[in-house]
Parts: C-alpha cells; sequence; structure tokens
C-alpha cells in the first residue's frame, strides 16, 4: 500500500507559530510522525511522500492545498492518505480534514485524519471523513497512528469497518440498525447498574446539548399588529392537497380562509398519526383558533388576522427537516407581512 | 407472593375432534372452541386455522398475541377483571402452553398502505412464518392458532374491539387447560417478597416502571387494560412483578400490535431479567409501577411525579428502568417520569426507539434532559428490511387485507411482530456510526 502524509510546519520540523506562513512542500518518504507512521505500516506498506505545509498558509488557501494533495496523490499512484494526527491545533485539523475530504471525493481513495473531539476541524469534517479520536496529549502519537494504520488498511481492503468505539473515530452520526447478542431488557439492566455502581456507561443515543432557542422581543402593540396561525398538528383542506403524509413530512401548505368568519368542519380533515384527530375534524377551531381571533380582529384587541394558515404535520419528524420547513415558513409569514403568530402543536 | 409456572412444552399443534395435550402435540378441537367463541352474541362467525412454525404463511393484522395458559383450579381466576372474576393474580399455579401461541387478528381493518395506521385498533401488523424476516421474529418458531373473529356489522366498533379481546383470552384459557391435569415438564416457581425484604443489604435496589398505555389516540370505556380498568383517570399503581405476568395486563387496543404484545406481558423481558439478577444476587429487585400516558398536560405532569415518588417512597427504590407505550406522548411522559426519579436520587435507564427516517443521530433524540443518560435505543429505522417471499398461505381479517399481504414486496422491522417491542424483548439495536 503506498500512502501520502498531510502534515504541518510544526511537525515538519521547520517551526512553531513563527512559521505559520510556510508554503506547501512535497517531500519524498516519510517525515517526522511519518517515520512512525511507516513503521506501523508495516513491510508491505509504505509513506512515499509526505506533503508539508504551514498553518497559516494552508487556513487561507484551503482549496489550493487540496488541489495540490489531490495532484500529488495522483503523481505517487496512492491507494491511501493520512492527514495529522492535529491533536487541538485548530488550524491544522481544519485543513487536514478538508483536504482528506477532498482527495476521498476527487479520486475515491480512503482518507483518514486524527485530532480531538474539540478541534474545530472535528465538527466540520467527522460527518464525511474517518477522524480517530486522537485527544489532546500529543504523547498519545503513537497509539493514535496504530488506530488511523488498522482503520486505513481496513478501509483500502474494503472490510467492513466497526463502531466508532471499537475503532476509536469519532461518529459520523449515521445511524444503522443492527441485530446484536443482547435484548434491550438485558441492556437495560446493564447499563442501569452500570450507571449506580458509578461506572461508565455508553448511551445508545447521542447526547448531544440542544440549541438554546431565544425568546423573540415582545410584540409591543397587538392592535396593531398582523397575526397568523401556524400549526403542526395536520390541518387540511378536504382532500389533503399537498398530501401530507401521517408522520415523516416533508411538506406544509398555506390555506386561505380570505373572507371568511370561521373553518367550516366539512371543508377540513387532519392527516396526522400522533394523536386522536377526532376532536379537530369535528371542530377545527380546536386546532386552529380562527373564530377566537376573527373576534379579537372585531374588538380591535389585534390589528388583522392574517388571512390563511401555515400547517404541517410534526410527526417524528427529523431535525434536518423541521428547521428546512420552519425556515420556509418564516420566510412566507415574513413575505405575507405577518407580525407574529400562534403556534398551535397537539 | 410465589406463583409457580407449570411449563409444558408444546412443538406441534394440529387439528382434532378434542382438544388435548399429547406429549408435545397440541391438538385442538376447532369446533368446540368456535362454540365457545361464539356465545359472544357480538360475533357472526370466526375464523380458525392451526399455523405451525416453518408454514409458508402470512397473517394479518395482527390485533394481539397471548400465551396459551390456565389456573390450575382453585389457585386464582385466569385474567382477573378481564375474563375470570377480580382475584388477585401472580399466586397459586399457571399452566403455560411454551411455544404455542393465540393469534388474533383484527377483521376490521382496511387493507390500505403497508404498515399504516387505523385509528382505533392498532398499527398493521403481521405474524409472519417463513422467509428471511421471520428469522428475525420470535414468534416465527411458536405454534399459532390464528383467530380471526368476525363481528355484525351493527357493532359499534368499541365493541367489536372489545369482543376481540375477550375471544383472544377466552381462547388461550381453553388451549391453556389442556395442561391441567398433566405433569408439566418443568416447573419455574417466581418468588420475590417485594420492597420490604431482608438480607440483601449493599445490593442495589431496583424497581420497573412501564406504561401500560397511551390516551393519545383515546381509550374506550369498555377497554381492558389492568385487572379489567380501561385506565382512564388512572394513577400510578404499584404492582407484584407476578402480577403482571400472571394475566392482570393485556394490552390496549390502540397500536396494540406496534411494538407490545400481550405474550410480552406474561413473559415480560425487563421483569424476567430483573428476577434473574435478583436471584442472581446481583440487585434487589423491589417491584413494579404500571403507569399509562396521558393526553393532557396536567395528568403528564401528575402521573411521572407520582411514578417516581411511588418508586422511591413506596418501593424503596435507587434505581428504576422506565419504559414507554408506543408513541410520542409516551415517550415524552417517559422521560418526565425519568426526570423526577433523578430529582429524587432514583437513577433511570430508559428504553427509545428511534424512527429517524433520515437514519441520522441527531434526529435519533426527540428529548434532552440532564441527568436522563442512561438510554438504550431500539431501533424502528427503516434500514431493517427484507423482500417478502410469496407465501402459500394468507390468514387475512378481510379481502383487502389478504390482497395487500400477498403483494407485499417489502417487509420492515416495524412490520413484522416481535421485531421492535417497546417491552425489551427486542435485539435490534440503533447504532451510531
Amino acid at each position: 500500500m503506498r500512502v501520502v502524509h498531510y502534515i504541518n510546519q510544526f511537525f515538519g520540523g521547520i517551526g512553531g507559530e513563527e512559521r505559520a506562513d510556510s508554503p506547501l512542500e512535497v517531500r519524498p518518504g516519510p517525515v517526522g510522525p511519518g517515520r512512525l507512521l511507516d513503521q506501523l505500516l508495516g513491510e508491505e506498506s509504505h509513506v512515499v511522500s509526505t506533503i508539508v505545509c504551514g498553518d497559516n498558509l494552508a487556513a487561507e488557501n484551503l482549496d489550493d492545498v487540496a488541489v495540490a494533495a489531490i495532484s500529488e496523490v495522483k503523481a505517487s499512484g496512492a491507494d491511501l492518505f493520512v492527514a495529522g494526527p492535529c491533536f487541538q491545533a485548530g488550524r491544522y485539523g481544519t485543513a487536514a480534514g478538508a483536504v482528506c475530504a477532498a482527495v476521498k471525493e476527487k479520486l475515491g481513495i480512503p482518507a483518514i485524519t486524527a485530532m480531538s473531539v474539540e478541534n474545530p476541524g472535528a465538527d466540520l469534517y467527522r460527518a464525511s471523513v474517518y477522524i480517530i479520536d486522537s485527544g489532546d496529549d500529543v504523547s498519545r502519537m503513537q497509539p493514535t497512528l496504530a488506530a488511523m494504520v488498522r482503520l486505513g488498511k481496513k478501509l483500502s481492503a474494503g472490510e467492513k469497518v466497526g463502531r466508532p468505539s471499537e475503532e476509536g473515530y469519532l461518529p459520523q452520526g449515521a445511524l444503522k440498525s443492527e441485530f446484536v447478542e443482547k435484548s434491550a431488557a438485558s441492556r437495560l439492566a446493564d447499563m442501569l447498574l452500570a450507571k449506580m455502581r458509578g461506572e461508565s456507561f455508553e448511551a445508545e443515543v447521542p447526547i448531544q446539548a440542544t440549541e438554546p432557542v431565544p425568546v423573540p422581543p415582545a410584540v409591543t402593540d397587538l392592535s396593531q399588529a398582523t397575526v397568523a396561525l401556524v400549526t403542526d398538528g395536520g390541518l387540511v383542506p378536504k382532500g389533503n392537497p399537498h398530501q401530507f403524509p401521517l408522520a415523516f413530512s416533508r411538506v406544509w401548505g398555506a390555506y386561505s380562509f380570505a373572507g371568511e368568519e370561521a373553518l367550516a368542519p366539512d371543508d377540513y380533515e387532519v392527516s396526522h398519526g400522533g394523536y386522536d384527530n377526532r376532536h379537530v375534524e369535528q371542530d377545527p377551531h380546536r386546532l386552529v383558533p380562527v373564530d377566537t381571533l376573527r373576534e379579537l380582529e372585531k374588538h380591535g384587541a389585534i390589528g388583522k388576522l392574517h388571512e390563511e394558515f401555515l400547517s404541517t404535520t410534526g410527526n417524528g419528524n427529523p431535525l434536518a427537516n423541521s428547521r428546512r420547513i420552519g425556515r420556509e415558513m418564516a420566510k412566507r409569514l415574513k413575505d405575507s407581512g405577518v407580525d407574529t403568530v400562534v403556534l398551535t402543536s397537539t | 407472593m410465589a406463583l409457580a409456572l407449570a411449563l409444558h412444552p408444546v412443538k406441534d399443534m394440529v387439528v382434532g375432534v378434542e382438544t388435548a395435550l399429547d406429549g408435545t402435540t397440541l391438538q385442538v378441537g376447532l369446533e368446540e372452541l368456535r362454540r365457545h367463541v361464539l356465545e359472544d352474541r357480538r360475533l357472526e362467525s370466526v375464523d380458525l386455522e392451526v399455523v405451525n412454525p416453518g408454514d409458508s404463511c402470512r397473517v394479518g393484522y395482527v390485533f394481539d398475541i397471548i400465551e396459551p395458559r390456565a389456573k390450575e383450579p382453585g389457585t386464582g381466576s385466569d385474567f382477573p377483571g378481564i375474563f375470570g372474576p377480580i382475584a388477585n393474580a401472580g399466586q397459586g399455579t399457571t399452566h403455560v402452553l411454551k411455544g404455542a401461541a393465540v393469534t388474533v387478528v383484527d377483521g376490521g381493518q382496511p387493507g390500505g398502505e403497508h404498515g399504516h395506521v387505523t385509528r382505533r385498533g392498532g398499527m398493521t401488523k403481521i405474524l409472519e412464518m417463513s422467509g428471511p424476516a421471520s428469522e428475525a421474529s420470535p414468534y416465527s418458531t411458536m405454534c399459532h392458532l390464528v383467530m380471526v373473529p368476525h363481528a355484525y356489522s351493527n357493532v359499534e366498533r368499541h365493541s367489536v374491539l372489545n369482543a376481540l379481546r375477550l375471544a383472544s383470552v377466552k381462547a388461550a384459557v381453553y388451549l391453556g387447560k389442556a395442561g391441567v391435569g398433566q405433569p408439566p415438564a418443568s416447573t419455574d416457581v417466581l418468588d420475590l417478597e417485594g420492597p420490604h425484604i431482608n438480607g440483601r443489604q449493599g445490593l442495589p435496589r431496583v424497581a420497573y416502571i412501564g406504561q401500560v398505555h397511551g390516551h393519545q389516540h383515546g381509550t374506550d370505556s369498555d377497554e381492558h387494560i389492568v385487572y379489567g380498568a380501561n385506565t382512564r383517570g388512572m394513577l400510578p399503581v404499584p404492582l407484584h412483578p407476578n402480577e403482571w405476568l400472571d394475566g392482570a395486563v393485556v394490552i390496549s387496543y390502540s397500536w396494540g400490535a406496534r411494538g407490545l404484545e400481550t405474550f410480552y406481558h406474561q413473559n415480560h423481558p425487563i421483569i424476567l431479567e430483573l428476577y434473574r439478577m435478583h436471584r442472581a444476587g446481583d440487585l434487589t429487585f423491589t417491584g413494579c409501577i404500571a403507569t399509562v400516558a396521558s393526553d393532557l398536560q396536567q395528568e403528564l405532569s401528575r402521573n411521572s411525579m407520582l411514578a417516581a415518588n411511588l418508586a422511591k417512597w413506596g418501593l424503596g427504590a435507587d434505581g428504576a428502568i422506565v419504559t414507554k407505550y408506543a408513541g410520542g406522548a409516551p415517550h415524552t411522559e417517559m422521560f418526565e417520569t425519568a426526570r423526577w426519579c433523578e430529582q429524587l436520587g432514583v437513577k433511570t435507564a430508559i428504553l427509545v426507539s428511534d424512527t429517524a427516517p433520515d437514519r441520522r443521530a441527531e434526529s435519533a433524540a426527540l428529548m434532552q434532559i440532564p441527568g436522563v443518560d442512561a438510554i438504550v435505543n431500539l431501533s424502528e429505522g427503516a434500514d431493517v428490511a427484507w423482500p417478502a417471499q410469496p407465501v402459500s398461505r394468507v390468514i387475512a381479517g378481510n379481502g383487502d387485507v389478504a390482497a395487500t399481504l400477498a403483494s407485499a414486496e417489502i417487509l420492515r422491522s416495524g412490520d413484522v411482530c416481535g421485531v421492535v417491542n417497546n417491552q425489551g424483548a427486542s435485539s435490534l439495536q440503533s447504532i451510531v456510526y
């Protein structure tokens, strides 16, 4: 196996921060940590060349560095690309991730890097390339390179890659369903006992802090405001014109009730598999209270009721999809001059 | 409280004139059973069929699957409050036909798109007895009496469902009686003193909190769930593990067969695992709490708080496994229950089933609550599917469903009974790569 290795100016022996502008150069054979990498690769495989580049130069010219790396990999006939390990070095990690992603995409050969989970390059590239978790301690160079070699050889041979905790890479966020040896009941009991004993355990769902949603500034004068009704309870005109599914909806709709005082039950139905829809089908105002808002409009408590309601089916939706629907709805409301919305859910 | 399970293994089920257990062969007198089931005057007819492991057969849509069991006369009541009179379940002797099952099919469900919901009466789930999908379900290794009760067309839907429930337990008890008077192959005695047990100092004290129903799809007044109660307005209630296993609890109608079957109340994987660990000296199993997921915010808060309080102050637990009924509202209530537990110092582990259609980890966690961090993820993902092999026999609730089942091309994990199970039986895991 022929390997091209990417490292920064520090590991290339050129110098520290004062030399972070060093231009990209290609040297034959292994350099710096590449010597250990070469050793770990064993008899059959070698580091054929090393790309060394200053951190600042790389950070400011990511595309150029990627192009240079691609041409070097091509020229040397390499079948594996390795970058780093980068530990906590942020510009180094970002460059390593970007170059690996580009090599993998353009040439279709495996590319591996390594860095700590806090390295900014980790969040940027963990989904697209394998990043071995190096931690932030440079003394872990040997085990980190060993894990990179193990995984690199597997990838080159087209073997099945194990779980992140088995192989040592940062989870890429893909979910795969698998039949495992232990039933859920037995895993629950084991995990609970580990937790009660103060031992470490690994949740089977990633525990991540969800972004807080900032509270928007208050509407100061409702009597001047245009108010819209938005729901994720799946209310649609009879016939379900946008074909909302019962769950996992990718679509939403804006439905006009211009000139109507209220929503007539016969004109609407519900497409939502997550609750007992009968109450809403009897009286759609239980979900989308046009009647009450019309009254408030009449009394001048609100300026104007926006004469269409926006609706989708909020049931089991992936986060990315919900965010997109939210953005699209917000844009339509903004464009229509809506000042504030009443969101109703189920 | 001690419960003796007299185990009679069944390896083959055949049709006969009388119902009798001969060695490991269960002979079923279909006509006698038919007369018994049709005593319910809401039912016009009932289809009865016998299906054995390996049969090229697909059955749907499944209302419930129950293990045939009958109490030794004089030692208790069968499905008390549901079939037999109210009596304390979980003591005396129960005859169990191990390896046999009563599978009840709902005749009232439309055909429609594979795997989709009707409002009351559950998800559309099937029993698959052959081919690759069957290998993922423990039910394919059992001998089934498949029953399709047909109600008169003027019977209201809730009453049809009630008739299905009664027919299901009647048939389970009827078959179970074949074990009475026969020497069991083995006897398993489940004996647990309860929360005040002495002499186990130093062991972690663990309770199980399980939702037996979710009200978000409605609950019928004549629905039987816990000792015959429909659980509307029910506060969390402590149950001895033996009561749970011995017929005090059956699944409810809605979403019933979606990841829950009465079979796995009778053979509850979490309760049995805690029993096993209790006997092995790994922990002290202090008992169970049955609760329901509400569709009202105040009730949700009240139930989750009270369930946690019961675990802490009633059962003296330091830890609890908390599981949900299928769906989103139950998911929220499970997290809330765990949050209250953690506040009281009762450590928790919970069971989620992710449905992330994009198979991305960020879509798997519907909720995040600090401290509720021990989470087992049983997959309901669409990435587990099998080609549906043609079968020589389809047993269906009606012609529409029969056509849907006969022409099925793909079977997903969520379609096949026993693959995705919210009671902990499933070994399907969603893994983050």
